[in-house]
């Protein structure tokens, strides 16, 4: 705990992070306070940043691909599909229609996956740990799927320039319906905890309000937004990819606070259940790939996605080579974050941690942006970033 | 309103087999579509060098013995590959696979993490021409 000089002591900023045992991720939150109450808040982000960005300039296509998928390890899935389909714009290319499909299914499946892990993380914050442990192990049954269906937990790699790579087969197919229908009944059993334990609601209820009014001003997105009655979902505004043959019901709550936040997350749910049980009925018929150009034809394209946090945002500019010449990611994340801490004032210091995780935060996602402020106008490479980087280090 | 809404879990908990799994001791089967170790079949390589191109990690390296006679050899970096099966997909005439059951991969050494795929002769005769790679 530190004074703050100006005030002759009597205002305290308690420094939270960037290592600290209630965040997972690297991020520094200075909390001034009045007694135990907070009356002020500011965020610094950046501690990850990792260059993902520049280092899809000097890789093909396909490459980048990859790279972009592994920006995130919940949501992985949604960072492929928008940098596929903006760059499918670009090229031109018509993806199938059973392709399509698939890439919707591996997106709810990750939304379901997501929301899981995020209860548990959220219980966890509260002190609720068991039902973070009931959770995770009820997440299990998701990511066997996942496994089964993609061959990997993480990192499905569903995608290729194009289309998918796999195929739903019908016995996969039955153990989906199978899983889920355990998830359903179990996601019914958590609606029913979150909304009517004592206890835990007198951490969630009333907690972190966010009206609609600073929703839209602060220009929150995903179930953030939709906890506080703002009908923003990317699903539903803009359907990409199967989204059109396949309609979301955005699911909405009014009182904008943290338990609003669980019961919009866990809705979401049932909605997924019901997409990916509508998708399995009825796949369309047809191919899974079509043939895709080596080199995107120059021009620059816009593709928003709807990731299980909310809208996810790529920017893509073809120079008409094998590499991107820019790829611009904006993660959910940056968007929420204000909110937090809007909302954080007023609030007791030890409600901190759970309103922060009710934006559901992903911190290594967000951190992109590098200002190099000596670089004399000059554009760098991959090579000569790296030993900017060993010189400005070698020189502290 | 009420309390301990999730004391009837834990309690039928008591009388439940742990979900933990006892690895190593049990196995649970691998599904089928795990992307494990990657494997080479060389018979069938033309040499086109697509697999190498759209490699994310730069794990593969094909060593050309013999271009005429399509002689190739894989030189393999398990410790580098991301597990994408990308290689497979690029691959017209299946040459590459990646196993379900070969997953264990972890090693004290970076030495088993190098694989040679290709003929007997030919890797005879690579490893007697060419160097070891620099390590990374």
């Amino acid at each position: 705990m530190s004074t703050d000089g100006s005030l002759s002591g009597k205002r305290f900023i308690v420094p939270i992070g960037p290592q600290h045992p209630a965040l997972k991720e690297p991020g520094h939150f200075s909390f001034t306070v009045d007694g135990e109450v907070v009356t002020d808040a500011s965020v610094r982000l950046g501690y990850a940043h990792r260059g993902i960005e520049k280092a899809t300039e000097s890789r093909n296509w396909t490459q980048s691909l990859y790279l972009l998928e592994r920006i995130c390890g919940i949501c992985s899935h949604v960072h492929a599909l928008a940098y596929c389909l903006g760059v499918e714009k670009l090229a031109g290319v018509e993806v199938p229609p059973r392709a399509q499909a698939i890439r919707v299914l591996v997106a709810e499946l990750e939304r379901i996956h997501s929301h899981f892990l995020w209860l548990g993380v959220a219980a966890h914050e509260a002190g609720f740990d068991t039902l973070f442990m009931y959770t995770w192990r009820d997440r299990e049954t998701v990511m066997d799927i996942l496994e089964t269906l993609t061959g990997n937990r993480v990192n499905y790699s569903a995608n290729v320039l194009g289309g998918v790579k796999f195929d739903v087969m019908p016995e996969i197919g039955d153990t989906i319906r199978r899983g889920l229908e355990f998830l359903e009944g179990r996601t019914h059993h958590y609606l029913e905890v979150v909304t009517t334990d004592q206890v835990f609601l007198q951490r969630t209820r009333g907690v972190g309000v966010m009206s609609l009014e600073q929703a839209e001003t602060l220009g929150v997105v995903g179930p953030t937004a939709r906890a506080s009655g703002v009908i923003r979902d990317i699903r539903v505004e803009a359907p990409y990819a199967a989204y059109a043959d396949y309609p979301v019901q955005p699911v909405l709550a009014e009182a904008g606070d943290l338990e609003a936040r669980f019961i919009v997350r866990i809705k979401e749910l049932f909605e997924s259940y019901r997409i990916i049980r509508q998708i399995l009925d009825t796949l369309p018929v047809g191919e899974l790939q079509t043939r895709m150009p080596r080199r995107v034809k120059a021009g620059e394209t816009v593709s928003r996605v709807e990731a299980p946090r909310g809208e996810l945002f790529y920017f893509i500019k073809s120079n008409g080579t094998d590499n991107p010449e820019r790829v611009k990611v904006r993660t959910p994340t940056l968007c929420n974050m204000a909110s937090v801490l809007v909302t954080a004032v007023g609030h007791q210091l030890a409600d901190m941690p759970m309103i922060l995780a009710g934006i559901d935060p992903c911190f290594s996602c967000n951190d992109r942006t590098v200002v190099v402020a000596d670089a004399g106008g000059a554009a760098y490479n991959w090579e000569q970033i790296r030993h900017y980087g060993i010189a400005f280090y070698q020189g502290k | 309103m009420k309390i301990g809404s999730m004391l009837v879990d834990t309690l039928r908990s008591f009388f439940q087999k742990p979900v933990t799994q006892l690895y190593p001791f049990e196995r649970q089967k691998t599904p089928e579509r795990l992307r494990g170790k990657l494997h080479w079949d060389s018979s069938n390589c033309s040499g086109c060098c697509l697999c190498v191109k759209d490699c994310p990690s730069e794990a593969i390296e094909i060593i050309t013995i013999d271009k005429q006679a399509k002689k190739f050899v894989m030189r393999y970096h398990a410790d580098r590959c991301t597990y994408c099966g990308q290689c497979v997909k690029n691959c017209r005439f299946a040459c590459i696979g990646m196993s379900s059951e070969d997953w264990e991969l972890a090693a004290q050494t970076t030495a088993p993490f190098t694989i040679y795929y290709g003929e007997e002769t030919d890797l005879e005769h690579l490893l007697e021409r060419v160097p070891e790679p620099a390590a990374g």
